[in-house]
């Protein structure tokens, strides 16, 4: 039986008087990419914030591999990869401290992998976080996330504001992992190119609400072609960046 | 927005309104108590300082150190960091250099020149005490202004903005005490103080200057030897046995250290004093009593920093919310322990050196004639016991408030602390001078602890029933944490016990003051304020 990696039901979460989700269900099987959409202040940080335990649900339930993440936080995390859009990587740390440290949280830590990635991603063993690039920033925080080859990989809009070869790295990882059987990726982004590119189930959020979910072929031929960008505007009513709004 | 001016001056407002809102409250408090007063008649004497102290000295010193943090933008930046701390956001605003560094100097001074003119109007001072008019607001300007420039100018070494503020703020600090020591007069002092902003200005300008240019100076070449020892060091280091292990090296690295590195700034000034007032065994003993509480003053500046850091960073990391509390309780073992060594080896090594070690031997020979050895023995180490104890208890007891990471309940306590600390002492002061209440003090003085045990039992339950119910911690813990607090209880009333012999004491007192000397309410609490905390 394929159980979901994530399920949740009914999940409504109040900042104030502005509802950040409203009622949103989600069901993420084991084993594909799936990409949330939406602009900025949709709810895709809040939603992905409930999956790692760091919000409690106010109303409904989230699950993640059949576990509570606030009642169960070791082990669900134990089992996420996560790169936060935030990238609060302590700034102290010397790359070298950083891998030695995060090793120690994860039984599946593969030292030959991080230590491909490391170089893949010309990361200076000596260089102390504090002086990277942001770029380089969100190479470190990507490696310590698949170095254990996590069996959920989540990505709170990577690519927000980096380069095109960071970006390009990020999706390069995506892939890496889809390649790894069984494993699933959580990848939330305003830029739909990119979403498109590798992602199999898309999920539009806008204001809190989920508008569409469903496979990406199924969306797209659903919409004679369309790209997810028209699609988007579609069901929303303007763009996922501000550029782009209507 | 007209001006850049106004710009700075709504920002520090914005920013500061609730610190603003409560200086005002208070000097409108001591306002309309000096009213009261000189309504009545009544003739205002200070017949002890301490009184005084927390009435005065105490809110404007933390309203003193309040603005010179703000006003050096020194809440939002890395003290020992090589770049300037001045925010570089506000480097690509249409203002010149001058304004940069201007405004929020002008601000600054002025904002601590008006402290100080409340202060000598508002303030109860006592008649025979002839209060400077001007000087000690030129003081507080100069030391902003300086603190401003020093924090903003970029640092060819990281650290060194430390070691050179300390030293030349020290080294100003010194000339008014020498001079006040001489009694010189306001206009010599006013000359004295004069020439400092405007020269801490012009360094501050130079400093922005470099700054917003990106001109940080590097010297680290020079100690590249050092460097290259301590990355082979580091990368020669294994892995950490398990997440615990690592965890508490990240609490250490992370904040562990600062409690050490600060004692180890402060023990040669204070203990240079032996030096200089060596052969007055008064001051000796001042000195010595300062550098004991050292530890434990400063734990409190630290553990500020410490108990309120949790960044997603931290929360996503797979261990339980106990274990991240285990590994900082850890590392403030090891903080205090490494600041208290450094401590014992500093003392005597400051006594041999400066010649005073006969000045502390012979009260203790005769504390020893009087009382034998065993009790000289035990009474000695339980003293330096509490002053660990005290500085532990110090660095952890604001957990359960900072873990929480509710900037309301933080500041909350921070403001409650100092209204308490303020209370406090014209309270004390009241009881001292009246008899009467002196008396009824000394006889219920036997049932306050008989008072503050069941509130802190009764917390302590509240806390385990919840700790018990969230499953935060396994019974085992629970019931090994019970069973230690109680066997350091007994212990501490053994010995409390077995020291004071006397009818005075009943042994229930001591009893209850056991029960109140082991922390053990708010410790508990701190898994739950990181849990509530963690998972919003």
């Amino acid at each position: 039986m394929n159980e979901p990696v994530i399920n949740v039901t009914g999940l409504t979460r109040r900042f104030g008087a502005r509802a950040a989700l409203d009622s949103v269900s989600v069901s993420l099987p084991r084993g594909a990419v799936y990409g949330l959409v939406g602009a900025n202040g949709a709810g895709k940080t809040t939603l992905i914030r409930h999956i790692l335990g760091l919000l409690r649900a106010e109303s409904g339930s989230v699950r993640v591999f059949g576990l509570d993440p606030v009642a169960d936080p070791v082990a669900v995390l134990s089992r996420i990869g996560y790169l936060s859009e935030e990238n609060d990587l302590p700034g102290w740390m010397r790359v070298g401290e950083l891998l030695r440290y995060s090793r120690a949280f994860y039984s599946g830590w593969d030292d030959a992998y991080a230590e491909e990635l490391r170089q893949a991603f010309a990361l200076d063993p000596a260089a102390k976080i504090k002086t990277l690039s942001k770029g380089q920033k969100a190479r470190a925080g990507l490696l310590i996330a698949l170095a254990y080859r996590p069996e959920l990989l989540v990505l709170d809009e990577p690519s927000s504001g980096l380069d095109p070869i960071v970006r390009r790295d990020i999706l390069g990882a995506v892939i890496r992992t889809i390649a790894d059987e069984g494993r699933t990726v959580l990848f939330s982004s305003h830029l739909l190119e990119e979403v498109e590119q590798v992602a199999d189930h898309v999920t539009m959020i806008n204001q809190g609400t989920i508008v569409l979910s469903a496979p990406l072929d199924v969306i797209k031929a659903s919409h004679h072609g369309a790209s997810l960008n028209e699609i988007f505007v579609a069901h929303v009513g303007r763009g996922a960046t501000p550029a782009e709004a209507v | 927005m007209r001006s850049a001016a106004a710009a700075f001056a709504w920002e520090f407002r914005q920013r500061h309104r609730w610190g603003l809102a409560g200086l005002v409250v208070y000097l409108f408090v001591l306002a309309a108590i000096k009213m009261l007063f000189l309504a009545r008649g009544h003739a205002i004497s200070f017949d002890n300082n301490l009184s005084y102290a927390f009435v005065v000295v105490v809110p404007v010193t933390a309203t003193f150190l309040y603005f010179l943090a703000v006003f050096s933008f020194g809440l939002a930046g890395d003290l020992a960091a090589r770049q300037s701390m001045y925010p570089a956001r506000l480097f690509t605003l249409p203002v010149t250099t001058a304004g940069l560094a201007g405004w929020p100097m002008l601000y600054g001074t002025v904002a601590m020149a008006l402290l100080w003119a409340a202060m000598r109007l508002f303030a109860l001072w006592p008649p025979e005490f002839d209060v400077p008019m001007i000087w000690p607001a030129l003081l507080a300007a100069s030391m902003l202004a300086w603190l401003q420039a020093l924090t903003w100018m970029p640092y060819p070494l990281p650290g060194l903005r430390v070691i050179v503020t300390v030293l030349w703020l020290t080294a100003i600090d010194a000339v008014v005490f020498i001079a006040v020591e001489f009694k010189v007069r306001e206009p010599v002092m006013l000359a004295l103080l004069a020439p400092h902003v405007p020269l801490a200005y012009l360094a501050a300008r130079f400093a922005v200057g470099r700054a917003r240019r990106g001109h940080v100076p590097d010297w680290r070449r020079m100690f590249r030897p050092l460097s290259t020892f301590a990355t082979v060091l580091a990368n020669r280091r294994e892995s950490f046995p398990s997440a615990a292990r690592a965890q508490v090296w990240f609490e250490w690295r992370a904040h562990g250290r600062s409690l050490p590195l600060l004692v180890a700034i402060l023990l040669p000034f204070e203990l240079g004093q032996l030096f200089i007032h060596g052969d007055t065994p008064k001051l000796v003993f001042y000195t010595l009593a300062v550098v004991l509480l050292t530890p434990g003053f400063m734990a409190g500046f630290v553990s500020a920093t410490a108990s309120t850091s949790n960044p997603p960073f931290l929360a996503t990391r797979p261990l339980s919310s106990a274990s991240l509390i285990a590994a900082k309780l850890t590392a403030t073992i090891w903080s205090t322990a490494a600041a208290w060594l450094l401590v014992l080896a500093a003392v005597p090594l400051g006594l041999e050196l400066s010649g005073t070690w006969p000045v502390v031997i012979e009260p203790a020979r005769r504390l020893h004639a009087v009382i034998g050895t065993p009790r000289a023995v035990v009474i000695g180490l339980l003293a330096l016991s509490g002053l660990i104890l005290w500085t532990w208890k110090r660095l952890v007891q604001g957990l359960y408030i900072g873990l929480t990471g509710r900037a309301s309940l933080i500041k909350g306590n921070v403001f409650l602390t100092l209204s308490l600390l303020c209370v406090l002492g014209p309270a004390l002061h009241w009881m001292i001078g009246n008899s009467l209440v002196r008396v009824a003090v000394v006889d219920v003085m036997g049932w306050l602890p008989a008072v503050l045990v069941p509130i802190k039992m009764a917390a302590a339950a509240w806390v385990v029933t919840r700790l018990y119910r969230s499953g935060l911690l396994s019974d085992r813990v629970l019931v090994t944490g019970a069973a230690c607090w109680c066997a350091a209880v007994l212990a501490l009333y053994g010995v409390l016990v077995w020291i004071v012999s006397t009818p005075l004491f009943p042994r229930s007192f001591l009893a209850l003051v056991a029960i109140l000397a082991i922390p053990l309410a708010r410790l508990s609490a701190a898994p739950l304020a990181l849990a509530w905390n963690r998972h919003r």
